[in-house]
């Protein structure tokens, strides 16, 4: 089944997170909208971002187009989550 | 143990688990980085079929573990071709594995397999990350990248983990290691592997 919501598009962002960067489950529940992500959690590093977007494109059956992947996307617990999101849920 | 295989190109190492009677189960590991991140896993399961009694063997093939062809020169019809020479009833396979595994075979398991096109698109993504021209680290030939373009997996049980919406004949709780850039292990997930594993073979061989 495909998230059909915007929490369960938040919640499956999450878990990509925590299974992706092997952060511990608590450290991925506290992330908020405010939470930033690229160039602040050592673990997201390039190759890293490349795993994340793949994992979440399969978990939400989405394509992420080369041209939508910038800095603003990836700013951001919030930011991320309201980019897929937008295209999940379209 | 470590054992050895001949292929029409060459000899491989492989190593070999469990009883040396009894239906052998042959192993693939995904292509390029994820295999490094699921050895450990993979050998956790080939010795959990070994203590369910079931013997198994995980090959190198042309191109990739300690094989002397350089990855640059790795091919999918010889590592087809040199995964078809290891005898074995059965075939297993994680990820891109999958898309090794076109030998004659009794039966194929297949753990939340990966076709060429879905591979190609998550190089070019790493490529495109490294901003240059190797793939994660490995430099591939551009037959390899063609034949890519095209490999499907051959029919198999599918099992696959609960958060991967495609469809599969079961689904189990768990993380997918072969996404960590530190490679890790999974007991709990890698022993519901097994039993199924081994629930399969002796449903196969009847």
């Amino acid at each position: 089944m495909l998230p059909d919501g915007t929490l369960e598009v938040e919640n499956t962002v999450r878990a990509v997170l925590r299974d992706v960067l092997g952060i511990s489950e608590a450290r991925a529940a506290a992330f908020t909208e405010a939470t930033p992500l690229f160039g602040a959690l050592p673990e997201l590093d390039s190759l890293a971002v490349a795993g994340v977007l793949t994992e979440i494109e399969d978990r939400l059956g989405i394509l992420i187009e080369d041209d939508e992947v910038d800095g603003e996307m990836l700013e951001s617990f919030g930011s991320l989550t309201r980019f897929a999101a937008s295209k999940a849920l379209k | 143990m470590i054992d050895y295989y001949d292929w029409p190109g060459g000899r491989e190492a492989m190593l070999r688990f469990g009883p040396a009677d009894g239906p052998v189960v042959v192993a693939a590991l995904p292509l390029f980085e994820e295999a490094n991140r699921t050895r450990t896993f993979v050998v956790t399961i080939l010795r959990l079929l070994a203590a369910r009694g079931i013997a198994s063997v995980l090959p190198d093939l042309p191109g990739t573990g300690e094989s002397l062809v350089p990855t640059a020169e790795a091919k999918l019809r010889t590592m087809r071709e040199a995964f078809a020479a290891v005898p074995g009833s059965y075939a297993i396979a994680i990820r891109s594995g999958a898309l090794l595994d076109a030998s004659e075979r009794k039966g194929r398991w297949h753990l939340s397999p990966q076709s060429g096109p879905e591979l190609l698109h998550e190089l070019n993504r790493l490529r495109q990350a490294g901003g240059a021209e190797d793939f994660g680290g490995n430099l591939l030939s551009p037959a390899l990248l063609t034949d890519l373009d095209t490999a499907e997996a051959e029919l198999a049980r599918v099992v696959r983990l609960e958060s991967d919406p495609k469809p599969a004949d079961r689904k189990f709780s768990g993380a997918p290691l072969w996404r960590r850039a530190e490679p890790d292990n999974d007991l709990p997930l890698a022993t519901l592997l097994a039993d199924d594993i081994a629930a399969w073979v002796r449903a196969c061989e009847g």
